[in-house]
């Protein structure tokens, strides 16, 4: 706690202030309330206070006293949160509104009379206890609608020190608990962690000027500096540590509080007499060997094995199972336990391990408790490295030990789609242990896994599959959402990678699918979508078939050619040679709008550019060509969504390609009046990679795929398009991907016939120069 | 030419109209509004419970000025406004880049 002595000064400071402007006055007095009364004043705080009267004075003696006290404050620029009550009026709203109580369990005498302070402490503490079986339940719920509207401070990205589960209100509920006599609360860390992030709090109020309680992302390499620490993860992970050790406190807590105000109801009343006079002790279900159901929790049987090393697994098993946490107890009996686990481990252990990994979300507390006491990193000491372990992308909701945690539940619900569930679910668990080492984490997590499906005690064909799961962890969505499937250069390497792994091809591509569904959904909304979901499954489909020997469709072939025909023949209907037609809305406003225009160099920019005009997001583009009579149509079917609102009218949609085509309409000046209006406004986050232009020499039989990796941003598409209608080539298909702010665009190109496009040529040197140009 | 945008207390709006006329403004719009400032709308005794935050009645007061008359007149609508007590408001100044009046089509300082 650094910076606790400035708190405490800052505290003692304000104090002296309030008493110099309170002065000599008798029958009142200023109380600091809040985390003023508990001196945790941070340079941005408010000023929490009340003035305290006897009720001697009347109506306008009060408001003059009160004016003498307040506007020297706000002329000060102090920000200050004020209330004028006698003790009769303090007790009457502290049992109304609770944030006025919890407020007042913390007042502490300023200045003036210290026997009126002293009175209201005393009836409020009073008053506090006496109504703690109502009022705690309250309280309660109030930490469930923080944590429902804020999130974890322990996995956000940018979380809120104060208002998150396991910030600083939530720290502060646990001595409100302890105050209201019905349960202690856990000491010593609890204490520490809230210390921490108060430091946080002060160094990002000093840093910032302002009363900020959101760590933003581009403050967190000065605010690691100013505590000392090595980086910004090193922070953040000491943030996400502290988070944990609270939210787990409080846990603990209030499991104490439901099991003390249960007993409190069995004891009380008619029956509780009745019980009284015979056996009152809960009763205690078996769950498993040496596990028992008591007090709602799951713990140990009174004759159970501590010298059996499985005991850890099959207690942690039969509470996931069961919904229920590990009681507190049976957790510190557990990790002073000397048994260790023999290598490798033995089949029921394992049996145990996948128990628990399949119980789906009751996994997620058990194992936060077996972690919080130490007993997982002797049962996996590779989950020390990642604990807490923050993901610097925005796409990621999580840290690293969190998010395979949350991979595992997802993994949980899709057992029943493939043979080997034991498989997928140590996949699972296993495909992002590689994170925080050098290199790529798919590689070095594979290695890992190589030595841990061994330990585990996994036979080597299953071992194999792991690794090769592990390994080849992203290839599947990287496949699915950026390429072609369509193309039979597509399936090459996920075929290639099912041939390292122990278990048959066809089992192997489910597996690695079902493990990137996993994986997206565990990820975050950026990530994971029901359209993402569809060109999962449709890559799946396609390499099951082609698996099970059926004939792969054509390149050419994608199954809209009739559809395509038709939108084409009414374009030829059309005088304007131009037909649009929208599919009705998917799910969250998303739709398809598909365009068929006559084919000409520059078709893709020219639909793209209007769609960026009319402010609609491309998710993705299929295109393809369709003749009607003589002439040649590009048909275009776009996923997109709006960015404000709905979807642009299809009549101004036309209106404006007539324009574009006729050249009335300069898509690229107004774009680029755009770009600069947002430019001047939005200024890009520092750390955001530069863009990526690649040819992908062999990721088709039939074209020249090139792939750009950007920042998302209106208009990108059409120049992209446009540099390569600069070139002369023709986009045959587009897979267009945007993956939170990156858009992903894959290109297949032909060019004219006898033209070298090999990496190197003049051909691909100029496409790839005109792209990164149009990027700047 | 400048807009003068003023949000004062309700019942400050008539002397601060007669201000105006007494200076020689022609011409201004009212709308009612709500808001509050660093006191949070709280009064100097206040009772109530803690987190919450009212919007206390205004009124928005808007006029368009010479750039050689601004300074007068917000001193003008300053004086007239002012109370002392806590919520007396803010007046604040942006650029106008032209004004139209709609009957005869004048534009600039001859359209105000």
């Amino acid at each position: 706690m650094r910076f606790a002595q400035g708190r405490e000064a800052r505290s003692d400071e304000m104090d002296a202030w309030l008493a110099g402007l309170l002065g000599d006055v008798e029958g009142a007095a200023l109380v600091a309330v809040g985390g003023y009364g508990r001196r945790q004043l941070s340079p941005g705080s408010d000023l929490d206070v009340v003035l305290l009267h006897d009720g001697s004075r009347g109506d306008p003696a009060v408001a003059e006293l009160a004016e003498s006290i307040w506007y020297p404050i706000w002329d000060a620029k102090v920000k200050l949160d004020h209330s004028v009550r006698t003790i009769a009026q303090a007790r009457s709203v502290a049992q109304e509104d609770l944030a006025v109580v919890l407020g007042l369990l913390t007042a502490r005498h300023v200045a003036g009379d210290p026997e009126l302070t002293k009175a209201l402490r005393e009836v409020v503490l009073a008053d506090w206890r006496k109504q703690a079986p109502r009022r705690l339940p309250e309280l309660r719920a109030l930490r469930e609608e923080r944590r429902a509207q804020h999130g974890e401070l322990a996995y956000r990205l940018e979380g809120d020190l104060k208002e998150c589960a396991g910030g600083l209100r939530d720290a502060d509920s646990l001595r409100a608990i302890a105050a209201s006599w019905i349960a202690d609360v856990p000491h010593g860390d609890p204490e520490a962690a809230q210390g921490f992030l108060l430091d946080v709090r002060w160094v990002l109020h000093t840093r910032t000027g302002r009363a900020a309680d959101r760590i933003l992302l581009q403050e967190q390499d000065e605010l690691a500096a100013d505590l000392e620490f090595e980086s910004a993860d090193e922070l953040m992970r000491a943030v996400s540590d502290a988070a944990r050790t609270i939210d787990y406190a409080c846990d603990v807590a209030w499991r104490r509080v439901e099991q003390a105000l249960a007993t409190r109801n069995r004891s009380s009343g008619i029956s509780g007499l009745l019980r009284r006079g015979g056996n009152s002790a809960p009763p205690r279900e078996p769950l498993a060997d040496g596990v028992v159901k008591a007090e709602g929790e799951a713990a140990l049987a009174l004759a159970a094995d501590l010298n059996d090393p499985v005991l850890p697994l099959r207690i942690a098993s039969a509470a996931a199972q069961a919904g229920l946490p590990i009681s507190p107890t049976s957790l510190e009996r557990l990790a002073a336990s000397p048994a260790v686990l023999p290598e490798p481990w033995p089949e029921h252990a394992r049996a145990e391990l996948l128990r628990l990994l399949g119980a789906g979300p009751g996994l997620i507390p058990v194992w936060e408790a077996l972690d919080r006491t130490g007993i997982l990193v002797r049962l996996l000491p590779e989950w020390e490295r990642i604990r807490s372990l923050p993901q610097r992308n925005a796409l990621h909701v999580h840290t690293v030990d969190r998010h395979i945690v949350q991979t595992v539940v997802h993994a949980a619900e899709r057992t029943r789609r493939v043979d080997r569930a034991d498989l997928l679910l140590a996949a699972a668990l296993c495909h992002d242990l590689g994170k925080g080492l050098p290199g790529d984490h798919c590689a070095t997590g594979a290695e890992i896994v190589g030595k841990l499906g061994v330990r585990l005690g996994f036979p080597a064909h299953d071992v194999a599959t792991l690794v090769a799961l592990t390994r080849h962890h992203l290839l599947f969505a990287e496949l699915a959402v950026h390429r072609d499937p369509t193309d039979p250069a597509t399936l090459a390497p996920l075929l290639a990678a099912a041939g390292e792994s122990g278990t048959g091809p066809a089992e192997f591509v489910a597996l690695l699918q079902l493990l990137t569904e996993s994986d997206s959904q565990a990820t975050g909304p950026a990530v994971w979508s029901t359209w993402r979901a569809s060109l999962y499954r449709e890559l799946g489909l396609r390499a099951q078939a082609v698996l099970a020997g059926e004939e792969q469709p054509s390149t050419q072939s994608s199954g809209h050619e009739e559809a395509d025909r038709t939108l084409a023949g009414q374009a030829a209907a059309a005088p304007d040679g131009i037909a649009v037609q929208a599919v009705a809305p998917g799910s969250a406003g998303i739709g398809r709008i598909d365009v068929a225009i006559p084919d000409q160099v520059g078709a893709l920019a020219l639909v793209a550019g209007v769609l960026t005009l009319r402010h609609v997001r491309v998710l993705s583009a299929e295109l393809s060509t369709a003749k009607a009579g003589e002439t040649g149509y590009a048909v275009q079917r776009w996923t997109v969504a709006a960015e404000y609102g709905e979807l642009p009218d299809l009549v101004r949609l036309r209106t404006d390609l007539r324009s574009a085509r006729a050249g009335s309409l300069k898509i690229a000046e107004r774009l680029a009046t755009r770009d600069q209006e947002r430019a001047a406004h939005h200024k890009q986050r520092p750390g955001t990679p530069a863009a990526t232009v690649r040819l992908l020499p062999s990721a088709s039989e039939t074209a020249t795929v090139l792939e750009v990796r950007a920042g998302d941003t209106p208009g990108l598409l059409h120049r992209i398009a446009a540099a390569i209608a600069g070139t002369g080539a023709d986009i045959e298909r587009a897979r267009i991907a945007t993956l939170g702010p990156q858009a992903v665009d894959v290109f297949y190109l032909t060019f004219g016939v006898g033209s070298e496009t090999a990496v190197g040529s003049a051909v691909a040197e100029e496409l790839m120069a005109r792209v990164r140009a149009a990027l700047n | 030419m400048k807009l003068i945008t003023a949000v004062v207390k309700p019942y400050k709006l008539d002397e601060v109209k007669t201000a105006l006329q007494a200076f020689g403004v022609h011409g201004l719009t009212v709308n009612e509004s709500s808001g509050y400032g660093r006191q949070r709308g709280h009064t100097e005794v206040y009772r109530g419970a803690e987190y919450t935050v009212d919007l206390v009645p205004k009124v928005r007061i808007e006029l368009l000025a010479e750039d050689h008359d601004v300074e007068d007149l917000l001193n003008v609508i300053a004086k007239a406004a002012q109370t002392g007590k806590i919520g007396d408001g803010k007046i604040w100044v942006t650029p106008v880049e032209t004004v139209v009046r709609v009957r005869t089509g004048e534009r600039g300082a001859e359209a105000l």
